[in-house]
């Protein structure tokens, strides 16, 4: 899913790079947030609740709620809502609270 | 209305004394708390439980309070979260781990299991420690922590139970004195309640409460700041303070880590804003000791208030010249630890004249015609 034409907004493009989603190659626009790539590529549930386990999607989207907290090139708990893609990046799907490290 | 005894304020030490004064054998007891149970210092500290002190009396305190820590739950009938994950007090000089030596000798004494650890052990047991500085710790196993509000609770439910009065949102606006007993007090909704005895528990505002008696007492508040991060898989069993850096931190159940800063030179004022500079400051300390901290998010921020008393030590039981007013107050931050050992003794004292443990060595009238005193200074 991704939102190409907006008649009131205009969306930059980056060029197009490869990324990974729990090890699996997928490819997005750099500098757009992570949930949109995931997004774009048919990913909806980003983590899970805590006590019943269950899915979450994108909620707040402006990196104020726990939703998409995320493992990201190894770093546990970052909010992918504000994070800009980068080629090669790593995501994957964090279950529980997340580890200092 | 008639109480046999009124307690002023609601935090951790007026309901464990209104629990203590029911549970032997008082029958009516009364707590009048301004807001609401935990609203002061008890809902906004730390919520440490330590033995490892630098006077005997304290660690004796310390050291009943926690064998009544151990039983709390079961006797209150609460899950309060109470953990005995074990104290850290981390040593970077030479001097402090020459202070630490002494202490845990003297420590030992009074029955504390504490030890001495080199930094070998330390980083072997608590790796998320940066431990390049650090000279010695000491750890005491049986130490912990417990969550602050739920045993505030506990006992406040266990006081009613038990058939005590709690007024909440009920300040106390004026005490009534003749000569030398207090006859009753009078409620901001202009209600006057007769007592037998009046207990202040008034935590910070204990100077404001006494002087409505006529007492004056060498108490002050003072601002302490405090944070919270966000949950995080449980990384760590004890409590640390580090004396040097001025912070101490814990992970709750919930995962969460709880962390303070004691400013060194906080003014004695009511004021409990929280401020920037504490979350700059607090950052740049925590970053020191943990390293990994750099990527973990602050959830909130806030303050409560130190009782402090002129040695950081308590001042409980009587005062000269008023016969029936008894006062646990000037904890300098250690109350919620302290709070099951003393609200036993308190009760003891009110209902039978004696005490179990010898605590007069903490009266006030420790105080008279000195202006030093030896300073409590495992204190942050």
């Amino acid at each position: 899913m991704r939102i190409d034409k907006h008649p009131v907004l205009h969306f930059e493009k980056g060029r197009k790079v490869q990324f990974y989603f729990d090890g699996r190659p997928m490819t997005g626009h750099e500098g757009e947030a992570v949930t949109a790539a995931l997004h774009a590529n048919g990913v909806m549930v980003l983590s899970h609740s805590l006590k019943r386990r269950h899915p979450r999607g994108l909620f707040c989207a402006i990196g104020k709620c726990a939703s998409c907290m995320m493992r990201v090139d190894g770093q546990d708990n970052v909010r992918t809502c504000i994070l800009p893609l980068r080629e090669g990046m790593r995501i994957e799907t964090q279950e529980g609270k997340g580890r200092l490290k | 209305m008639k109480y046999d005894a009124i307690i002023i304020g609601g935090g951790i030490i007026g309901a464990s004394i209104a629990y203590n004064l029911t549970k032997q054998g008082m029958r009516s007891v009364a707590v009048f708390e301004k807001n609401y149970i935990s609203s002061g210092s008890t809902g906004r500290c730390g919520g440490g439980i330590r033995q490892q002190w630098a006077s005997p009396e304290n660690c004796k305190l310390a050291v009943k309070s926690v064998h009544l820590f151990e039983k709390l739950d079961q006797e209150l009938g609460f899950d309060t979260e109470y953990y005995q994950g074990g104290y850290l007090l981390l040593a970077f000089t030479d001097e402090e781990v020459e202070q630490f030596r002494k202490n845990v000798v003297m420590q030992q004494g009074a029955g504390v299991p504490v030890r001495l650890i080199g930094v070998d052990e330390v980083a072997a047991k608590f790796p998320f420690l940066d431990t390049s500085d650090l000279k010695a710790a000491a750890h005491c196993r049986t130490d912990g922590h417990i969550n602050p509000m739920l045993v505030n609770q506990a006992y406040a439910d266990a006081a009613k139970r038990n058939g005590a009065d709690i007024h909440l949102f009920t300040e106390v606006v004026r005490i009534v004195r003749d000569r030398d007993r207090i006859n009753s007090v009078i409620t901001a909704d202009v209600r006057t309640f007769e007592t037998g005895v009046l207990i202040n528990a008034g935590g910070g505002f204990s100077a404001e409460v006494a002087a409505m008696a006529g007492i004056t007492i060498p108490t002050r508040p003072q601002r302490h700041e405090i944070l919270i991060t966000e949950p995080l898989e449980k990384f760590m069993d004890p409590m640390v303070i580090d004396f040097h850096h001025h912070i101490y931190f814990r992970q709750t159940k919930h995962g969460s880590v709880v962390m303070g800063y004691g400013d060194p030179h906080e003014p004695y004022t009511h004021n409990i804003q929280g401020s920037l500079e504490f979350l700059k400051t607090m950052s740049l300390m925590i970053t020191k000791v943990v390293p990994a901290m750099k990527k973990v998010k602050i959830v909130r921020q806030w303050a409560g208030l130190y009782n402090m008393s002129p040695d950081a030590q308590p001042i409980l039981g009587k005062v000269p010249g008023v016969s029936n007013y008894y006062q646990a107050v000037g904890f300098s931050g250690h109350g919620l630890m302290l709070a099951p050992a003393v609200a036993e003794l308190m009760a003891e004292l009110i209902v039978t004249g004696r005490t179990s443990m010898d605590i007069s060595d903490l009266s006030i009238d420790r105080f008279a015609g000195r202006t030093e005193f030896k300073l409590e200074k495992a204190v942050v």
